[in-house]
């Protein structure tokens, strides 16, 4: 006992508590079947809900954002609250684009979004590959191109990925 | 035999409204007939008071209440009905800086968005099959964070009874009989 450091963090008392299961009292047993879960997806992809109102919302957030960010003066206190504006639509577009039928937009936002969480500046470089990923954005929902783009989807998001791994690049980030 | 959902009651806050009505679907599909909505974490909060529902899903950025902000509540405010309900917190951010921060508040579950029906339905049947204890402690109360085995758990072990079951692996305290 006597090869352990001063330096320990406090030990906590921590109370267990197990609490009834009222879910599993109520449901039972035995899951559900795949024939159940595979008309619950069906659900999900051949609903009719229109996305494009809702992409445009997130998009001209993301705008709004953007252009807040060129016209600060960006410092350490205000530097998160900046990121975290144009993050915010940009994961809300990730979230909902698949579950829409826009799984380029997903694949695109996660993209910027992995982006914008890494970055640690906002300087013109860094809000020229916000904007481009935006304006791409805004070209797939404006286009309606529903489904992974094909060809030209896989070029895009490999196009924007070496603007991202260039700009991490130069910029010595890993 | 499968689940019967028809005595539960779900209720599931989200502010975007064709994504509540496409969870609410998916739901119904899993045959829950019981369910209540909200649209943002303050009303979501009323609802759960007035409804005590078995199960709460939310969604995570809501203007002016997000879920985060709602499961505290649910997890530490007095009227709460019940701070133990299961919360499946919904999101796009899957960073882990971020989900360490809304695990914090006692998440039950993450379902990362965009998600499909049996990603879903995973969440459900861990809840159901694989409940966690809760643990109350300096600084937290929620579901037991601590998801692996006590065997292949790697971090530090901060909590008393870790201490004991040290103590009694050194020195096995326990079996000497003082009688």
């Amino acid at each position: 006992m006597d090869n352990k450091h001063y330096n320990q963090k406090p030990r906590r008392n921590a109370e267990l508590i197990t609490v009834p299961n009222i879910l599993k009292a109520k449901v039972g047993s035995g899951g559900l079947s795949d024939k159940i879960l595979d008309r619950a997806q069906d659900l999900l992809e051949s609903h009719s809900e229109d996305f494009t109102p809702l992409a445009e919302i997130y998009l001209s957030r993301m705008k709004e954002a953007i252009n807040a960010a060129k016209s600060s003066e960006i410092d350490s206190n205000n530097l998160e609250d900046l990121i975290t504006d144009i993050l915010v639509p940009c994961v809300q577009l990730k979230a909902n684009g698949a579950m829409f039928n826009y799984p380029l937009v997903t694949r695109i936002a996660g993209k910027f979004a992995q982006f914008m969480e890494v970055v640690d500046t906002l300087d013109n470089q860094t809000l020229d590959i916000a904007s481009a990923f935006h304006a791409t954005i805004k070209i797939v929902v404006a286009g309606k191109i529903k489904g992974d783009g094909a060809a030209q989807g896989n070029a895009l998001v490999h196009e924007l990925n070496n603007v991202c791994m260039r700009y991490f690049e130069k910029n010595n980030i890993k | 035999m499968t689940y019967s959902f028809e005595n539960t009651k779900i209720l599931i806050v989200e502010d975007n409204k064709p994504m509540l009505l496409l969870i609410k679907s998916v739901l119904q599909s899993f045959g829950v007939t019981n369910i209540v909505s909200a649209l943002d974490g303050e009303e979501g909060f009323h609802k759960f008071c007035s409804t005590n529902p078995d199960l709460v899903i939310t969604d995570w950025m809501m203007k002016p209440c997000d879920g985060v902000e709602l499961s505290r509540k649910i997890r530490n405010e007095r009227k709460s009905p019940n701070q133990y309900v299961p919360i499946v917190l919904m999101t796009g951010f899957t960073e882990k800086k971020r989900v360490i921060n809304a695990r914090d508040v006692g998440i039950t579950e993450f379902l990362a968005k965009p998600f499909n029906a049996r990603d879903l339905y995973k969440r459900l049947h861990r809840i159901i099959e694989q409940p966690r204890q809760f643990v109350r402690c300096e600084g937290f109360f929620g579901p037991d964070r601590r998801r692996k085995s006590p065997e292949t758990y790697e971090g530090v072990k901060r909590r008393r009874s870790d201490m004991a079951d040290q103590q009694s692996s050194d020195v096995k305290i326990t079996d000497i009989d003082f009688r």
